[in-house]
């Protein structure tokens, strides 16, 4: 469909909810309050690694206006988990980082709350601990669970310990390519943790019913399987469980409990309510999330590339040591992902990289704006101006010589559909004026591309709903955090029923109501719930066609829907209006209700057919480095993104704006910090340092057209991408201001002086 | 030992019995059910909580509600008269400033301090008005966006 035939689509109306938000009457998750709620609270671990002796609860439960204190012996011994089922709610005869839950207590008060907890008596045994998934795979390192066996996958030859996941990449023959390669460039590269930091904090409130149901609210981005998690783990049936998403005041993967089996408070939170026989409500502090809560892990990337004299890559070997934390959580679809990306996506024949998620005394591993993404781009992307200079080639060249085309495949992708990579660079160039913008001393220009996942996954479904006097409700399974129900999904829907995006409303998911639904990760509000809106839709558009007919007597083909009007193709004048055929249907099917949905086995065949529309995108950065105090100060940002066709524009711009700035984030500032006992250092707002307007550059977006996705009207998602690329391409800049590569994050003036001093050393 | 203190807020007497210890934040959000004043840090470094006491932007979560006697208190849901939304609210929307929408109301608080002291905000004042103000969604540059529309609309050249 060309993009003139669009009536609201591509266009960047008000956003739905945006009143509610901007007058503070938006009910966040952390607003709710029940009728006669309780307060509750967690014991966390204060050893990053112990066994647990005794637990000792009675003084507690004694306390005046404490309603119910559990632990273990009071859930099921049932355990949770994405790969490895290694965790329980609380902590069982083990803790194994310093956040782990212990026990809980509901109570009147929070303060009786935070006495109750110290109340608590828990005899430890520490045992050795270990940070350093590097350390942690040695044969002399502590074992961390000593009941889940190493990967079935793992190379034979491996001597691992506490690897819980290993993903290996083989393409051709590396190792005769690389031998005869004309130069070989050989590096290492280390990020770290860091956390989300969504401002609203984590919380859950639970009931029991009278019918004896639990419902739970949840600020979750996924409030099936948070459903799912609470059933199994309290030995509930699922239709006797209810999860009703709360607003979310951010996610970005952090939320994503039952997802990932992250912190796992929804359970906690119905098994106090079980106890107490009243409602009660958990709010995290935001110092207790920063240590408890799911994180984007650090990870060791180790690189190695073959390139002939022209700049032709033969050969890509590597190795991934992805921090899983103290259970398994999301590190293996996180580090099977960044495995898979530090293969590249350009052309490179012959590719071999081991990567092994690893189990250390730390909190665990979620799926963080692009779980992996940033950490393999960062070495990918850095790495590729290292071969440059060794090559004397430019950075930019040197990329576009090795940009796969259509029918061409990548590590992870075996048919690309068709590439934008290429003119994302040039775009990218020419917007921040590569090779003619004149530079200062200090000043440095840097480039860096990435791309993201755009394939089969999940599906997911829709219901729309058209009421009697036009508009119309829509059901899906995910969430708004700033996504897709307040922007996508309402010109989606608006675009096929020729209604106004104002006529739309998307319910908060129920978990009563809505269709199931993986969660709103991955990029993916767009490609399955944005597909399933517009077929459900369509449905209820041949719905209305269907009963119109009738009353215009024609034919249901040779009807349109405009202005709320439906009539005859050609003689606008014969017609009826929308609410008088939605209100006809109560006399004949009740209500019009369209269903659709996403499929993934037809976009699997869709792939293996014409080949994945993967995004790529390309950033370039000017900085200026301050050589006195190693301060990097962003002059010009440029982002350059084919996300297909977007929806709403505003609002994908505005995800790429806000992707780009939490990875200036990571690279210039943000980490969690540990001491050697597996103590967080810097919990608190006040140490862990996030960007504000002071140091954040305009970020200017681009989006490259021509290049449809598999989303409707040829959409991709764009949630994540622009996270990729940002670590490297700032990297890249300072390199090319002063010179100095630097391989560990994060960019920060400490780490920036000492390579400036190290480099006029050497 | 508790006391008892009077304070308007949004324009409206408020009364409320206290422990000393009580912050200004718990009072607005927990006592006297102002939700749109938002809990985030706690520690007055992210602005989620920001008011005006006595016309001044301040962290709630910071000052304690004892200094609040006998103060005028404006919190977001203070800003609209009736269903006409404060410019600095309109133009949040018409921007796309607002994602998930957690800081806005922060921010909506600090923005409107800063054009009821000028219409014209030079980019630095712009800058150290909201230098307070943590948005995770953003990257800003929309929040920019809206500040310029408010104070454009405000002063009467849009």
């Amino acid at each position: 469909m060309a993009k003139a035939e669009f009536k609201v689509v591509g266009t960047s109306p008000a956003r739905i909810g945006g009143v509610e938000r901007v007058t503070g009457k938006g009910v966040y998750g952390a607003d709710l309050m029940l009728k006669d709620q309780l307060h509750g609270g967690i014991l966390r671990s204060q050893y990053a690694h112990a066994k647990i002796v005794s637990i000792d609860t009675s003084e507690a439960k004694a306390l005046p206006g404490v309603h119910a204190v559990v632990t273990a012996a009071d859930a099921p011994d049932v355990r949770y988990g994405r790969t490895y089922f290694d965790r329980y709610i609380l902590a069982r005869n083990r803790v194994r980082y310093m956040g782990d839950p212990v026990a809980a207590v509901a109570a009147e008060t929070p303060a009786i709350v935070k006495q109750a907890l110290k109340k608590i008596k828990v005899v430890y045994e520490p045992l050795p601990v270990v940070l350093d998934p590097e350390e942690a795979m040695k044969p002399d390192a502590p074992i961390l669970h000593d009941d889940m066996p190493l990967p079935a996958n793992l190379p034979k030859d491996a001597k691992v310990k506490n690897v819980c996941g290993y993903i290996g990449v083989d393409v051709g023959d590396p190792e005769k390519a690389m031998a005869e390669a004309d130069v070989v460039v050989d590096e290492v590269y280390e990020t770290k943790m860091i956390h989300p930091q969504y401002l609203e904090p984590r919380m859950a409130a639970a009931q029991v019913e009278p019918n004896g149901r639990l419902t739970v609210w949840a600020n979750s981005q996924g409030p099936f399987p948070v459903r799912a998690e609470i059933a199994k783990m309290l030995g509930i049936a699922l239709n006797n469980v209810r999860v009703i998403s709360a607003e979310l005041g951010g996610g970005f993967g952090g939320k994503g409990s039952g997802i990932t089996s992250g912190a796992a408070i929804e359970p906690i939170c119905g098994l106090l309510a079980m106890k107490a026989g009243r409602p009660v409500m958990i709010v995290l502090d935001k110092a207790e999330e920063t240590i408890s809560t799911t994180i984007r892990s650090g990870a060791k990337l180790y690189i190695k590339t073959g390139v002939k004299k022209d700049g032709t890559i033969v050969a890509r070997t590597g190795k991934v040591i992805y921090d899983a934390g103290a259970y398994s959580g999301f590190g293996a679809m996180a580090g099977g992902r960044c495995t898979n990306m530090l293969g590249g996506w350009y052309l490179t024949p012959n590719v071999h990289i081991d990567g092994y998620v690893v189990y250390t005394n730390k909190q665990v591993c979620g799926p963080v704006r692009g779980p992996g993404g940033p950490q393999a781009a960062f070495a990918v992307e850095s790495h590729m101006d290292s071969i440059a200079a060794k090559l004397g080639m430019d950075p930019a060249e040197f990329r576009l010589k090795n940009v796969p085309k259509a029918g061409d495949k990548i590590v992870g992708v075996s048919k690309l559909r068709d590439v934008s990579l290429g003119e994302t660079i040039r775009i990218a160039k020419e917007k921040i004026g590569w090779g003619k913008v004149k530079l200062e001393k200090n000043q440095g220009i840097g480039i860096a591309t990435g791309s993201w996942i755009e394939s089969a996954g999940p599906g997911g479904g829709a219901m729309v709903k058209v009421n009697e006097d036009g508009s119309v409700t829509v059901q899906i399974g995910k969430i708004d955090m700033g996504t897709i129900p307040g922007f996508g999904i309402p010109l989606i829907v608006a675009e096929e029923l020729g209604i106004r995006v104002s006529d739309v409303t998307v319910a908060n998911v129920d978990t009563d109501a809505a269709p199931w639904d993986a969660g709103t990760v991955g990029s993916r509000g767009i490609l399955v719930s944005g597909t399933a809106a517009q077929l459900a839709a369509i449905d209820a558009r041949s719905q209305l066609f269907k009963i119109a007919a009738g009353q215009l007597e024609a034919s249901p083909d040779d009807l349109e829907i405009v202005d709320r009007q439906i009539r005859v193709k050609g003689s606008p004048a014969k017609s009826v209006s929308l609410d008088s055929v939605a209100t006809a249907a109560h006399n004949i099917i009740g209500e019009v209700i369209g269903r659709g949905y996403f499929d993934n086995l037809a976009m699997a065949a869709a792939e293996k057919e014409h080949g994945s529309s993967q995004p790529f995108t390309a950033h370039a950065c000017i900085v200026e480095v301050d050589p006195e105090t190693g301060t990097v100060k962003i002059l010009k940002y440029v982002a350059v993104h084919d996300i297909g066709q977007p929806i709403h524009r505003a609002a994908v711009e505005g995800q790429i704006e806000g992707a780009a700035a939490m990875s200036i984030g990571q690279a210039l500032c943000e980490q969690v910090v540990f001491d050697k006992n597996g103590r967080t250092l810097n919990a608190s707002f006040v140490d862990y340092l996030m960007p504000t307007i002071n140091m954040m550059p305009r970020i200017e977006t681009t989006l490259v057209h021509g290049y449809p996705g598999a989303g409707p009207y040829g959409a991709k998602g764009a949630g994540e991408i622009a996270c990729v690329p940002v670590l490297a391409c700032l990297a890249n800049a300072i390199y090319n201001a002063v010179g100095v590569r630097i391989r560990k994050l994060p960019l920060s003036p400490e780490n920036v002086l000492r390579a400036i001093r190290e480099g006029k050393r050497s | 030992m508790s006391l008892n203190i009077r304070l308007r807020v949004n324009g409206r007497q408020q009364s409320a019995r206290i422990e000393p210890s009580l912050s200004l934040l718990d009072l607005l959000r927990d006592t006297l059910g102002y939700k749109g004043v938002k809990i985030c840090c706690n520690t007055g470094e992210c602005g989620a909580c920001t008011v005006l006491l006595n016309g001044k932007p301040v962290n709630s979560c910071v000052v304690l509600a004892a200094d609040g006697a006998g103060a005028e208190i404006v919190t977001v849901e203070g800003l609209a008269q009736g269903d006409r939304l404060h410019p600095v609210q309109q133009a949040f929307i018409d921007t796309g400033a607002v994602q998930c929408g957690y800081c806005t109301p922060g921010f909506i608080i600090s923005v409107k301090a800063l054009l009821d002291r000028t219409k014209s905000p030079t980019p630095e004042e712009i800058e150290e008005a909201v230098s307070g103000n943590i948005c995770r969604c953003t990257g800003y540059a929309k929040i920019v966006d809206a500040i310029h529309l408010a104070a454009d609309r405000i002063a009467g050249r849009t």
